[in-house]
């Protein structure tokens, strides 16, 4: 996952930083704190040892300025860093415990930083340089190697610390984000499995946070989704139910009505028909009415069946029913189907000979109808004259039945829309037909965890049902073969190779 | 013929009832599941009929499966509102002989419980079917009316034994996709029609008598026209030739 994209990273990194911020300032103030600290109180203590001793010395000669500073060398208050040197307007030394010292050049009146050499040692001394009133220098200063140290101590600490801290902020962020990434993760895949048809599957919801509370939101939107979906179902059960059932009787009334009446006629014998001209005419208007509904009920139940059969589909409600069915064995049974109203239809309905078997797991039965359904649309929109072919295959993505014709095609803008329910293109309007055949193939596919492709044949139209691999293919053909069916080519092709 | 009806909806049942009394069947019927597996055991009968799905704490399957567990070979044919495929293979794993999805037509229901009679009545054997002058040698699947020989399809050949079987009976066209082309849903368009008239055209155009029968509405008879019921309530009146319209084609 790219790092600019994850929320979870991003949190994680900006709370480092921020903890790293923290920590820089926290240091930094307690450096200044206690080094600074320090540092000033030896440059005022320099500053005002000076002002001292030129206050009370300044007008007097230098021998007593000279027994002061001895007494300050020798009263072993500070004596291990104290430095003193008074020169002579001439250079020379005249009392103190440097015997190298920056000359002429250092800057009066100032603190600097300078290297001497003190009791015969060289240190790195703090020194304020003053001319005296009676000619000559006096400087005053601190060695620092005390202080160097206890800041390299405060120095070293900081940065033990920093670094501690930058290893913890390091590891903090790196649990912010997991936990971020495991809470969403967990969402994540509930709602992808939810995607994939297991609708009461519901976000595991534990603690109070902010996740909890999502997820629970999220549990409640699916309850309430759960809800309308079985609603929808319910619908679909009234409609087969509710609507099929008084259909039925309907249906049953009028083929009953029809049976008794021509039973009840003495002969229904074309011949003898004339004989009762006051009541036959009737009768026959009244018959092939009863006909008419009856076949029209019949369409009616038809179209419920089959937007039934799509809801059930669509539910993703697989059907225990599943088991390896070889699509290659579909195709030319449905060939063998259709291949009679083809010809009539003038159409040329063909699958390539010697194809060999291709394995999904599916519902034979609802395979089969869909690919009836392709073959029907082919003979009836590819027209007269048209050739239609059936094959089988399978890719590496998975296995294909597709019907091809050479008829006019399908404009690019309408091939989506082919799947929809009741959806009838213009030219086809009037064609027998209901709307729904692509709808089921594509309802169908998509149950088996494929998709229905249409595409253009240039010339004609392609429609493929891409379906997944078989699990597990069966070694050969299972027993019970057709009467007068070829040998499968696999068959074939496996007696070559053992020859 | 007696026949039990094990059926809740008053409606179908009546329906059914008084085809079949129509037909000549003595007809039982048990509105609930319990009086219907107690009918179904104690009593001998020539066919039961029964829905899927039941009141009385036992459903249409448990009684079929009851039934076959007694080791009673009685034909059952089921009928249901549940059309899924899992429903029909679950039916007739469990013994039933034939499964119908409500809404149905009673031709078509007839048909079946036709077929299932003749079914249950010993096998006729033998390696040659014969109607009129049209034989079917079964070993070398070799055809032919008179003595002029007729070149089928392979599906053609199955559909005219399936057919043949049936003499004089009627057979439907959701029969016909099952039993030919291992079909179980319904193609909605002509084809079976569209089949049988190229079948037709190969057997008897242009022989005497015309041998294959539409039955509007219902299906299709093989068979001459003296064995023949040719009446659109052919399957209702087994054997008697009671008249009415023919509809051949």
């Amino acid at each position: 996952m790219r790092l600019s994209r994850s929320i979870a990273a991003q949190l994680a990194l900006g709370n480092g930083a921020l903890l790293a911020m923290l920590i820089l300032i926290t240091s930094g103030v307690f450096y200044f704190g206690t080094v600074g600290v320090l540092d000033r109180s030896v440059d005022g203590k320099i500053v005002s040892i000076s002002n001292r001793l030129v206050k009370t010395y300044g007008n007097r000669p230098v021998a007593a300025l000279a027994r002061e500073i001895g007494e300050e060398l020798t009263d072993g208050i500070d004596s291990d860093t104290e430095i003193f040197l008074v020169t002579s307007p001439s250079g020379q030394p005249v009392v103190g415990n440097l015997s190298r010292w920056p000359g002429a050049g250092t800057p009066l009146g100032q603190l600097v930083n300078r290297e001497v050499i003190r009791d015969g040692r060289p240190s790195s001394a703090r020194l304020y340089v003053r001319a005296l009133p009676q000619g000559g220098l006096l400087y005053i200063g601190r060695d620092l190697s005390e202080q160097r140290s206890i800041r390299d101590l405060v120095l070293h600490a900081l940065e033990s610390a920093a670094a501690l801290s930058l290893v913890l902020v390091v590891a903090g962020a790196w649990l912010l984000h997991f936990q971020i990434e495991q809470r969403i993760g967990a969402i994540r895949r509930t709602a992808s499995e939810i995607e994939g048809g297991n609708l009461q599957r519901r976000i595991d919801v534990s603690g109070g946070d902010e996740f909890a509370r999502l997820g629970v939101d999220i549990n409640r939107m699916l309850d309430r989704i759960e809800q309308l979906m079985s609603g929808v179902r319910d619908v679909s059960n009234a409609i087969a139910h509710d609507l099929r059932t008084p259909l039925g009787r309907v249906r049953a009334g009028l083929d009953e009505a029809l049976r008794r009446h021509q039973s009840a006629l003495p002969s229904a014998s074309p011949a003898q028909l004339p004989a009762n001209p006051a009541q036959l005419p009737a009768s026959g208007e009244l018959t092939s009415a009863a006909r008419a509904a009856i076949e029209g009920i019949d369409d009616l139940i038809v179209v419920f069946n089959k937007l039934l059969q799509i809801a059930e589909a669509e539910s993703g409600m697989r059907t225990q029913s599943f088991a390896p069915v070889d699509l290659t064995l579909i195709g030319r049974d449905m060939v063998e189907l259709y291949d009679a109203a083809a010809e009539e239809a003038g159409v040329r309905l063909t699958a390539p000979p010697g194809q060999l078997p291709v394995w999904t797991d599916g519902d034979h039965d609802l395979i089969a109808g869909a690919v009836a359904s392709m073959i029907d649309n082919a003979i009836k929109y590819a027209g007269p004259g048209a050739d239609v072919e059936v094959s089988a295959w399978s890719a590496p993505q998975g296995v294909c039945i597709s019907v091809r014709d050479n008829g006019p095609g399908v404009p690019a803008a309408e091939l989506p829309r082919l799947t929809e329910r009741f959806y009838r293109m213009d030219r086809s309007r009037n064609q027998p037909g209901n709307g729904l055949g692509l709808a089921i193939v594509s309802a169908t596919a998509a149950l088996h965890g494929g998709r229905l492709q249409l595409s253009d044949a240039s010339p004609g139209l392609r429609a493929s049902m891409w379906l997944p691999h078989a699990a597990s293919v069966p070694a050969a053909r299972p027993p019970g073969q057709r009467l007068g069916e070829p040998q499968s080519a696999g068959t074939e092709d496996s007696g070559a190779v053992l020859a | 013929m007696r026949s039990l009806i094990i059926e809740d909806d008053p409606a179908t049942a009546r329906y059914v009832c008084n085809g079949l009394e129509e037909a000549g069947h003595m007809v039982t019927r048990c509105d609930n599941g319990l009086d219907g597996l107690h009918a179904a055991i104690n009593e001998s009968w020539d066919l039961i009929i029964l829905d899927r799905l039941l009141p009385g704490g036992v459903d249409g399957l448990s009684i079929v499966a009851r039934l076959r567990e007694l080791g009673k070979g009685t034909p059952v044919l089921i009928l249901s509102a549940l059309t899924s495929t899992d429903e029909r293979v679950r039916g007739l794993r469990l013994g039933g002989d034939d499964y119908i999805s409500k809404p149905f037509a009673f031709a078509e229901l007839m048909a079946r419980v036709e077929a299932l009679l003749r079914r249950s009545t010993p096998a006729h054997g033998g390696t040659r079917l014969q109607v009129a002058d049209l034989t079917v040698d079964l070993r070398t699947f070799r055809v032919a009316r008179g003595s002029t020989p007729i070149i089928l399809q392979p599906r053609e050949l199955r559909l005219l034994t399936y057919l043949m079987r049936y003499e004089g009976q009627v057979v439907t066209r959701t029969m016909l996709l099952e039993a030919v082309w291992d079909c179980h849903f319904d193609p909605q368009t002509n084809v079976i029609d569209v089949q049988i008239s190229r079948l037709r055209s190969k057997v008897d155009k242009g022989f005497s008598p015309p041998l294959i029968h539409t039955i509007r509405g219902v299906g299709y008879v093989l068979g001459t026209r003296g064995t023949t019921v040719t009446a659109d309530n052919a399957a209702t009146a087994n054997g008697s030739a009671d008249g009415g319209e023919t509809a051949c084609v």
